[in-house]
């Protein structure tokens, strides 16, 4: 199984009916993929707006996932710190995450490698994943627990499991 | 000329009175607590710019119709959030904006002055741009009948509010209030 077909088989388990993205070379294919499958996919402008529509599809009665750049997850503090935490309007995030080994972007870099300390900080729970351990389980079970304690939960996708830019 | 706030928020709730409806941060979510303190109101506390994404979520959620209440300065923090709606067309989601051109929660400090209508044109999205309470229903009736998402620019007095404290429960107790109205 590729890490794009456990990560589908993840949002299936975790009953994720709604993903909202934007993209970058490594979700790209990723999000072809859910686009053929029964999720609905909502591109948006700017991160940010994911998190407002993902409250909003929760507020509906929908589970939703946002699928961007860790970049573009540095986007979205003030939906999360204002919105999303304080509301408990929960979501679960697939985020590729810049700025570690390999990465040749100094502008990715300091949000990039900072991310799971930034996301601490603001009350936000994740994860990185670096190439160990069930992807597939892993959704299923942030799915539970965000949705069961209505709070946002982070998957970081660290280059040595996505294999950076195909 | 500008409409009054107050008489165009209650001619929302009168246009469509099951209508989910999301209010921006201050003065918008201020406004309609006081008319109506209803369970299908959801009151945004923070997140400027973020007040239609929210409702275009909840639309492509639900099959009751949503009424975003924006605020000229918060939409204009999200603009691009319109080719977001443009490109979704929810059927059931109209966009109110009350344009006051001043970022009214915040002491009336000006915005920039835009054509909202025309923005949402650009992005798919019917606009229209009203500035009397007669034109606002009227466009409220014309949005609640389109087969495609509606923004109206309304434009409107600064209200002179403190706000009020009908609301001032805790921020989950709104999450759980606003999601069991809309249980089917």
């Amino acid at each position: 199984m590729t890490w794009q077909d456990a990560v589908i088989d993840g949002l299936h388990r975790g009953g994720i009916d709604l993903v909202a993205y934007l993209p970058d070379s490594v979700l790209g294919p990723l999000i072809e993929q859910i686009d053929e499958s029964d999720i609905t996919t909502v591109r948006v402008a700017r991160e940010e707006a994911a998190v407002g529509l993902l409250a909003g599809a929760w507020l509906g009665g929908q589970r939703g996932a946002l699928l961007c750049q860790s970049s573009g997850l540095a986007n979205c503090f003030n939906a999360l710190g204002s919105l999303s935490v304080p509301g408990g309007l929960p979501f679960i995030g697939l985020v590729s995450r810049r700025g570690d080994l390999g990465d040749h972007n100094r502008a990715q870099v300091p949000a990039g490698y900072a991310m799971p300390r930034l996301l601490n900080e603001v009350g936000v729970r994740n994860r990185l994943l670096d190439g160990a351990g069930d992807l597939s389980e892993t959704i299923d079970l942030a799915a539970e627990t965000a949705f069961s304690v209505n709070d946002p939960y982070v998957i970081l996708l660290d280059r040595t499991l996505t294999g950076g830019k195909p | 000329m500008t409409a009054d706030q107050y008489a165009c928020t209650r001619a929302v709730l009168d246009a469509e009175p099951e209508a989910a409806v999301v209010a921006n941060l201050g003065v918008a979510s201020w406004v309609l607590a006081e008319t109506d303190d209803r369970d299908r109101n959801y009151y945004m506390r923070g997140a400027m710019g973020c007040t239609t994404p929210v409702g275009l979520g909840l639309a492509l959620s639900i099959d009751d119709p949503v009424t975003v209440l924006d605020g000229d300065g918060s939409l204009l923090m999200s603009l691009g959030c319109l080719s977001t709606v443009g490109s979704c067309a929810p059927s059931n989601l109209t966009i109110v904006v009350w344009v006051n051109r001043s970022f009214a929660t915040t002491g009336g400090q000006p915005t920039a002055g835009v054509d909202f209508a025309a923005a949402a044109e650009a992005c798919g999205v019917a606009g229209t741009a009203v500035e009397r309470l007669d034109e606002f229903r009227a466009s409220l009736d014309e949005a609640a009948a389109r087969d495609g998402p509606s923004l109206i620019a309304c434009s409107v007095e600064t209200v002179d509010t403190e706000g009020p404290d009908t609301y001032d429960y805790a921020h989950e107790y709104r999450e759980h209030r606003f999601r069991t109205a809309l249980e089917p």
